[in-house]
């Protein structure tokens, strides 16, 4: 139990790195972006199909899938960017649920049933620690991924605080049209952070455990882990998001070593999906009442 | 060398909310727009700034028609507005706030000299600053982008008088630096008291273009320009 738990936390980072970044392209372009993983997932797709049929360099590999997601995210931005520049954040939203469900039906078309054997670049563990009579195992990958979740909070507050490149990131953030007046270049600056989340989620989705489902649709579909752990940090905060990613993996982890529950491991989500909403609903209920 | 609208029509919606208005803004100069609410007075600034293009005439900044250009390119030619509300960026500083269109620090300096009192606070973010202070900023961010014309639409709402004639001066110095400056204004007699010339705008029409003495000495005009006809 211990273990599957434990083992539990190596998907709770990759949530909260999904949830961080939602987090970010929420303030920053106005827009739930649900394509988020899907975009990963495709550049993901396009460099294991390379490893497969071309026999590439499993690095080269990650390399070109990057590019791709980068892209791909960067495509999406500058649609929502140009079509969309002043439209409320649910329409921008809905534009990046139809990009995942066009993803997902065309990475079907493309890569067909391929779709079992989607490994990490980093297959071995750093540290046993024996607990309890039973050895938890840290894998590469989860020192990787917590140092990049970690990299990437630390990163963009140092870029939003301290670089002109930030502060025009924050004014758009403010007031998307009083900026445009000033003469900051929205658009362009708006598909940057597109294209930077579309190479940043890559980046993470290289050493992603084996353990998570990764056909199209679930790994798409983990951007709704994300969007709780986003959720459980008010779509605001970046420390949080990662926490309550951390909790999602570890939760289904719990849940998982559990005989007669472990078929619900994915209700995890949900449910607590669930608990946030009507807890802030209860807020919002108290601040009306007061 | 001046910023012109030749006989611009703006439509919004239901039809025209401007018609066939005519007006330079000269270097150095201040013009000062009054006119009742809803008469168009923001809808006239906004198709100089280009938040909306005109569906005829044309603007023209320095012998160029600008017309067309987008908001960010008129920006870089160098028009600054500061529109209705206070548009400041609530969670930028002070500092930040100048420092998005101050192109170096010679010129953020020079900005910041233009309210004193903004030193103290230069580090706070601008959510936390009194309405009069806002506007400051907003004014000095505009002036930090060295324009060479600038349209400020009603800075004193919801601002008291004394707070509003605080920005007066500073409006004037900027004029005298060799800006061009439109002023709309609902305090119609103190924005007037520092023009040089005087529109007032009904329904979207010029109903009055000429000297600002003879229009705050016309009761009746005055009267006119608030209300309407
Ligand atoms: N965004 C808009 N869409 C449609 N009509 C508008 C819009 N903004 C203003 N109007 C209309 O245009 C007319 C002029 O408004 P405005 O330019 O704001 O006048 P003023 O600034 O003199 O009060 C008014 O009749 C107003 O109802
Ligand atoms: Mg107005």
């Amino acid at each position: 139990m211990l273990v599957t738990t434990f083992a539990g936390l190596t998907p709770g980072v990759f949530y909260g790195i999904i949830g961080i970044l939602l987090t970010l392209m929420s303030q920053l372009t106005r827009t739930v972006n649900f394509s988020q993983m899907a975009v990963g997932m495709f550049g993901g797709y396009v460099g294991m199909t390379m490893i497969q049929k071309l026999k590439v360099d499993m690095w080269l590999a990650a390399f070109v899938g990057l590019i791709i997601a980068a892209a791909l995210s960067g495509i999406i931005g500058w649609i929502i960017a140009t079509w969309l520049p002043n439209a409320q954040i649910a329409t921008r939203s809905a534009v990046t649920v139809a990009a995942l469900l066009l993803i997902v039906s065309v990475s079907s078309v493309l890569f067909g049933a391929n779709h079992s054997n989607f490994k990490p670049l980093l297959q071995t563990n750093v540290a046993e620690i024996p607990v309890a009579g039973v050895k938890l195992f840290v894998s590469q990958n989860l020192v990787v991924l917590l140092l990049f979740a970690l990299v990437i909070i630390i990163g963009s507050s140092l870029l939003l605080k301290r670089t002109m490149f930030g502060v025009r990131l924050r004014a758009i953030s403010d007031r998307q049209a009083a900026a445009e007046l000033i003469g900051v270049n929205v658009k362009v600056l708006n598909v940057g952070v597109w294209v930077v989340s579309g190479a940043l989620i890559s980046i993470a989705i290289s050493f992603m455990p084996n353990t998570i489902s990764n056909d199209y649709i679930s790994f798409s579909l983990l951007v709704i882990a994300g969007s709780a752990a986003a959720l459980v940090g008010s779509f605001k905060n970046l420390w949080l998001a990662l926490l309550g990613g951390v909790i999602i993996g570890v939760l289904q982890g719990f849940v998982a070593s559990l005989p007669a529950f472990a078929a619900y491991k994915e209700w995890v989500t949900f449910i607590l999906i669930l608990v946030f909403l009507l807890w802030n609903q209860r807020k919002e209920v108290w601040d009306v009442a007061r | 060398m001046s910023l012109v609208l030749n006989d611009v029509t703006v439509s919004r919606g239901v039809g025209p909310v401007i018609s066939n208005v005519t007006l330079e803004i000269k270097p150095g100069e201040i013009t000062t727009l009054v006119g009742p609410n809803g008469a168009g007075k923001t809808s006239l600034i906004e198709s100089i700034a280009g938040v909306i293009i005109p569906s005829a005439g044309s603007v023209v900044m320095n012998d160029v028609d600008i017309t067309k250009f987008s908001k960010r390119k008129r920006a870089r030619s160098g028009l600054a507005i500061v529109e209705q509300g206070r548009m400041i960026f609530p969670s930028l500083t002070v500092r930040e706030n100048l420092q998005l269109t101050a192109r170096t620090k010679a010129d953020f300096d020079e900005a910041m000299a233009l309210f004193p009192e903004l030193e103290k606070r230069i580090n706070n973010n601008t959510v936390l600053l009194s309405g009069g202070e806002q506007q400051m900023v907003v004014l000095a961010r505009a002036f930090a982008s060295k324009p060479k014309y600038l349209l400020l639409d009603e800075m004193s709402l919801g601002l008291a008088p004394v707070v509003f004639m605080r920005l007066l001066p500073v409006i004037e110095g900027i004029a005298k630096s060799g800006v061009g400056v439109l002023l709309v204004e609902q305090f119609a007699h103190l924005a007037l008291g520092i023009a040089s010339d005087a529109m007032v705008v009904t329904s979207g029409r010029v109903s009055y273009h000429g000297s600002p003495k003879k229009l705050t000495s016309d009761a009746e005009l005055m009267r006119k320009s608030y209300m309407g006809e």
